[in-house]
């Protein structure tokens, strides 16, 4: 049945990930993300689940790799230092395919940063950390009641499409307390994964279904053979250098994200419908842009506000209908423009005038502070 | 309308503890409450702070950080100084431990100035439960919160030696309050 709780970030994302089904954590403690580590360590082994302190963050990721292969849902949290270190296998996950989930709370960066002050440095690390092109989905809330809701849809996409899938949260959800309501397991839909339909000899581990382009899993100890091959491979899992099945092989990789797009982005727009301005922003800052935009609004200004809550993929289709009646597009971001390219790839080509307002600062900022950073940046509002 | 909370004082008076009892008690209420916290890095003496954000649902939350409150507790006078900017001219509201301010940092019109550590001490027995003296204080005279619910609230929240205890200092303050003090309506 669902509660109401009084929890934080990281507290809310613990809950949700044992709601959908936590078999696995595996993680190496890191600011802001220890604390939920610490709250599953006390709580998932009541729901049957196991809690591992792995050696670094590199045995971490790898062994989420190998739980999820033996069909378990898995999740690690993190920060950015924590998520550099897995980055090799990131993409191993992307090319085994496999469904991990990994909760990345940015802080202030670059490096070690400021290890206790919140980011949002980190959006390209997010998509591109691993070498090689690949595929991730990657979510962000901007409160704890969707920090709560994305992890869950994590694990759906995760194991709807095979996918590795990050929720990009930061220092402030982790620590804030907000009103989440929460379910218990089985109470929540996620998506499983699609077993094989041949018999043990004649299954290939990496056959996609032609429509979803999502190959069916077999898990260690079906009877099956799964070959994990972290070399380019054809359909059976062994290694090949033919270019063809290479182009084949990439091309899915993202496709099988792209093609299932309306399982995947969504976003949200606020006071867009006549706005001839439109703020984008994500995470905790788009909360500070929205109390900007009501008082721009209360000034007889045409402001609206779009975030996206999927990064990567973005919701283009979302962007485009919030900016109808827009001649402006300000992106405000906490990095000197990371989200900023994306948008200005989507609606450079239609002429708009498209500007950046960045935010350096480890807290979190106000909307009356968020005002100063548009006028640091000349930017008119 | 959204209601805006600040409650800071030194490391070690308890401001965060009381930021989660006073909002896990909204949140029974019905109310949409986001609660963030600020501290220096020393256990106790350095600062602490927290913010408390009431919303009537969730489809209007937006900050998340005080802006200018409505409401403002300072158990402390360094920081009653430091945060006097984040709290509106005409609060609603404002609460001073008499203990340790003698006179409010600004013309507030409404400020209500108790000795809640030197009280505790006196009534409860310890100075370390001012915090929830204070929230009975608080409990009786903005009536926001009732206090079969902040008793609940106390005892599912706080570690359970500290339990008896800090309900005492609850019901002591509460008491003090009914005696001592007139109840003030506070818009929500």
């Amino acid at each position: 049945m669902a509660r109401r709780e009084f929890l934080t970030g990281n507290e809310a994302m613990a809950e949700a990930a044992i709601a959908a089904g936590l078999r696995v954590f595996i993680g190496y403690p890191i600011t802001p993300a220890s604390d939920l580590f610490e709250y599953l360590a006390e709580k998932l082994p009541s729901y049957g689940g196991v809690v591992f302190q792995a050696e670094d963050e590199i045995a971490a990721i790898n062994a989420l790799v190998g739980a999820t292969y033996a069909g378990a849902k898995a999740m690690t949290a993190t920060s950015g230092p924590g998520f550099s270190l897995m980055a090799e296998s990131l993409g191993l996950a992307a090319m085994l395919e496999a469904p991990i989930v990994i909760v990345y709370n940015m802080r202030t960066g670059p490096s070690t940063g400021i290890a206790t002050g919140t980011g949002q440095g980190d959006v390209m690390q997010s998509r591109w950390a691993s070498h090689g092109h690949y595929g991730v989905v990657v979510y962000s809330p901007w409160s704890v009641q969707e920090a709560y809701n994305l992890v869950v849809k994590a694990f759906d996409t995760a194991w709807r499409l095979r996918v590795p899938t990050i929720v990009l949260s930061d220092a402030v959800i982790a620590h804030t307390r907000e009103l989440a309501v929460v379910y218990e397991p089985g109470e929540v839909k996620v998506a499983d994964r699609k077993p094989p339909r041949e018999p043990p000899g004649e299954f290939k581990p990496f056959k996609p279904d032609p429509d979803d382009l999502v190959p069916p899993m077999a898990f260690y100890g079906e009877g099956y053979a799964v070959l994990a091959e972290s070399l380019v491979h054809d359909e059976r899992g062994y290694y090949t250098t033919d270019p063809e099945n290479y182009e084949r092989l990439v091309k899915r990789l993202e496709e099988k994200i792209t093609r299932n797009k309306h399982h995947v982005v969504s976003s949200e727009a606020r006071y867009t419908e006549d706005a001839e301005t439109v703020i984008v922003a994500f995470g905790t800052l788009a909360r500070s842009a929205l109390a900007l935009v009501k008082d721009l609004r209360k000034q007889g200004k045409k402001v609206g506000l779009w975030r996206p809550v999927s990064i990567w993929p973005l919701d283009e289709e979302g962007l485009s209908k919030a900016v109808e009646h827009a001649d402006r597009v300000i992106v405000a971001e906490m990095n000197l423009g990371q989200l900023y390219r994306e948008v200005a790839r989507i609606l450079g080509p239609t002429g708009r005038k498209i500007e950046l307002v960045p935010v350096l600062t480890p807290e979190l900022p106000g909307p009356d502070e968020l005002l100063g950073y548009f006028r640091k940046a000349g930017v008119e509002i | 309308m959204t209601l805006e909370i600040i409650i800071a004082g030194r490391g070690g008076q308890g401001i965060l503890l009381t930021g989660y009892l006073l909002g896990k008690a909204l949140v029974k209420k019905g109310y949409y409450v986001v609660n963030s916290e600020m501290y220096s890095a020393e256990t106790r003496g350095g600062f602490s702070r927290s913010d408390l954000i009431v919303f009537p649902s969730e489809a209007e939350i937006d900050i998340i950080k005080v802006r200018k409150a409505d409401i403002a507790i300072f158990m402390y006078k360094d920081q009653m100084h430091s945060y006097a900017e984040y709290v509106k001219p005409d609060a609603q509201l404002i609460i001073l431990d008499g203990t340790f301010i003698e006179e409010p940092a600004k013309p507030w019109p409404r400020v209500l100035k108790v000795p809640f550590t030197r009280l505790a001490e006196e009534k409860v027995g310890t100075y370390r439960v001012a915090n929830v003296f204070m929230l009975g204080v608080f409990s009786y005279v903005t009536g926001l919160v009732d206090p079969e619910t902040m008793e609940e609230i106390i005892k599912t929240s706080v570690r359970p030696k500290w339990i008896e205890i800090n309900l005492k200092a609850f019901d002591a303050g509460y008491n003090y309050a009914k005696e001592n003090l007139e109840k003030v309506e506070i818009k929500l």
